[in-house]
Formats: structure tokens, sequence, C-alpha cells
């Protein structure tokens, strides 16, 4: 088997943690293995069958936690298409359009890039750089925000819409396709994005699990014949057991998340990812 | 006389860009299909993605075209509306 039950909890539990705070979990799935010593390389088509599966229990345990936020952008959807606008006061059609707005430039990049990239930047020695160059972008989001954090009223929804523009997140999704270079964070460079383009802490990290949704959840769909296929083969109950794994601790991350940034901000996961990168680095290099 | 010509000239432009809009997103559909359907070595050589002898279907460029046409078309169905009266505030 290519990867034991053993691997793929400790590799589950690490991805639903890695793929909601802002330190790569794409990064962490390269660096771990080599770190202790797992015969498993990022681009081993059994391990993208793996991250597959992690990746669906990642995205459909966000959509479960947005549930009515999703419902009320989708109704919001479906009225401006019908009504031929968006009323100026219908922030559920804004907040999904600009969602589709920030979605399609960092997915048409994901469709063309992703085999590129992977192939390019597979090596845990790239990714534990590229590690520390999140944690340099964490802090230099933080730093050079537009607005100072402060406590925040109303709905969270409604404050996004109304304060991004459609070149805003157009900007802060497009961001996204970083990810695609394993140790770039998805959600650290849309939340740091959105701490430039304007939003608070919270707000960033609210429109960056919502802007991650569709796309985890595409991206794995689009390979979930490679799971049920033959490359699936010997792969699927250690995927099973791992998906499992990552949709507990993704709920658990979402929650902590998002209590946390009410109040705090990424500078800890900036000094995480620097001296972690830092760390691993040096590691490879001895 | 100089305002209207100026907004004519507005008008012209918005039926101008909803035109182009449907045509892009029309051909970029008609494009996606392309890609699902015929192997890499059948496209025309002028395609991205076109390799003599690969029988490989360019799946992802079939979705990036089949997305970016469906925006088009959502563009063009949202700057054809006409303008909407707004009712005053009470």
């Amino acid at each position: 088997m290519p990867i034991s039950y053993f691997q793929a909890i400790v590799l589950g539990l690490l991805q639903g943690v890695s793929e909601l705070f802002p330190v790569s979990s794409l990064g962490h799935s390269v660096i771990l293995p080599k770190l202790l010593g797992w015969n498993i390389h990022q681009n081993d088509s059994y391990f993208i069958t793996f991250l597959v599966a992690t990746h669906l229990a990642t995205a459909l345990v966000l959509l479960g936690f947005f549930w009515r936020d999703w419902v009320r952008i989708v109704r919001g959807l479906g009225r401006s298409l019908r009504n031929r606008e968006i009323a100026p006061d219908d922030t559920d059609a804004k907040l999904g359009w600009l969602l589709v707005v920030g979605t399609i430039p960092a997915g048409i990049l994901g469709l063309l890039l992703e085999h590129k990239l992977r192939s390019v930047f597979a090596s845990a020695q790239s990714a534990a750089f590229f590690l520390m160059i999140n944690g340099l972008l964490l802090f230099g989001a933080e730093a050079l925000r537009r607005r100072a954090p402060q406590p925040e009223h109303g709905d969270p929804d409604n404050r996004v819409a109304r304060r991004l523009s459609w070149r805003d997140a157009a900007g802060v999704g497009t961001l996204q396709a970083a990810a695609l270079v394993p140790g770039i964070s998805r959600s650290g460079v849309t939340m740091g994005g959105g701490l430039l383009v304007g939003l608070s802490n919270e707000d960033a990290a609210r429109f960056a699990f919502l802007l991650a949704t569709p796309i985890i959840g595409a991206a794995a769909a689009l390979k979930l014949p490679e799971l049920f296929g033959s490359q699936g083969n010997g792969v699927r109950g250690p995927a099973l057991v791992g998906a499992l794994c990552a949709a507990v601790t993704a709920y658990l991350s979402v929650r902590f998340l998002m209590r946390f940034f009410e109040t705090n901000r990424l500078t800890p996961f900036a000094a995480y990812c620097l001296a972690a990168g830092l760390a691993c680095t040096l590691y490879f290099l001895v | 006389m100089g305002a209207e010509s100026v907004s004519f000239g507005a008008v012209e432009r918005g039926r101008l860009l909803v035109w182009l809009a449907v045509l892009v997103g029309v051909a970029l559909i008609v494009l996606a299909v392309v890609y699902w359907v015929e192997p890499a070595k059948s496209l025309p050589s002028w395609i991205p993605g076109h390799e003599a002898g690969s029988n490989h279907h360019h799946v992802k460029h079939g979705i990036a075209a089949f997305l970016v046409g469906v925006a088009c078309l959502v563009f063009a169905w949202f700057r054809s509306a006409g303008p909407r009266p707004r009712s005053a505030a009470v």
C-alpha cells in the first residue's frame, strides 16, 4: 500500500489545519513526508489522488460551515440575473458576483499552470523556501494594510460587499493562484490581499474562506475520476480515513480562526512560516 | 446637441461592447467544445494546445475557455439591460 493508514491520519489531520490556517497545506504536505523520511512525493499519482479526497472533505466542511451565507449568496445571484442588475442594496448579490469575479481568474490560472508549477516546485527544499516567503508576505500585508484593525459591527457579508470593488475582488481572487506554488498559502495570500484592500482581519478571513470553497471544491471535483478510477486502487481506504481526519480538523480550524480574527492578526502565522521555513531550509541544506 | 451626441456615442459604444461580449462568449464556448471533443493532434495549428500526433484531450483548456465564455455572456446580459427607474427614497 503506497500510503499507510497511519500516514493517512497524520497527513489528513495536517491537511485540514494547514488548508485553512494561512500556512500552506501543499507546502506542509511536501515538507512533512521529507522530514519524517516517508517515501511519498508530491507528484506521485497516488498521493495526488489522496490529496483530492482530503481537499474535497475540506471544501465540504467549508460549504457546510458557511451554508447559510451560501444560500443567501446563491439566491442573490439568481435575483440579480433575473432582474438583470445588481441592486445597490442587494449585498448578497454583490458578494456573490464579487466571489465569481475573484474565482474566475484564479480558476483559469490554476487550470493552465497547475501542472507546470507542480513539476517545477515539487521539492521539499523549494517548499521550505516559499514557506519563508509566505511568512514575509503575511508580515508585509499586516504592515501595509490600509487601515488599523478595529472591532466592527453588523453583518460581515454586508461589510465585505460594501467595501470591496470589482477590481479588489479580481485582485484578491487572482492572488489565490500563487498558492499553486507549494509553500505559499491560499488563505494567507487572500487574507493578505483582503487587508491590503481595506478589509478587517475578520472580514478578510471570511472572504478568503468563501473564495476558497468553490476553488478547492472544483479542483477536487475535477480530479474525482482519478480517485474512483484505476489510479485510486490501493489508496481509497487511506484516502477515506485521511478525508475524515481532514474534515474534523478543517471544521475545528475554521471555527477557531473565525473567532481568532475577531481580535487578532496574521502576525503569529507569519512568524511561524518564517521560522519553520527557515529551519527546514537549513535542515535540508545540511 | 453636444450632450445628445455624446450620449448617443456612449449608447453606441455600449451596444458594440455587448455584441462583442456575445460574439467572444459564443466563440469561447464553441472552442471549449472543440477542446473536449477533439484530441490535441486534430486541433487547428493556431489554437493553443495543438500537438502533432498527440491523442490527449485538453479538458482543462476546455473548462477555462467555457468559464471565460460564460463570463462574457453574463457580462453582456447585465450590460444590455436598459436603465431601471428608481423609486424615490421615503
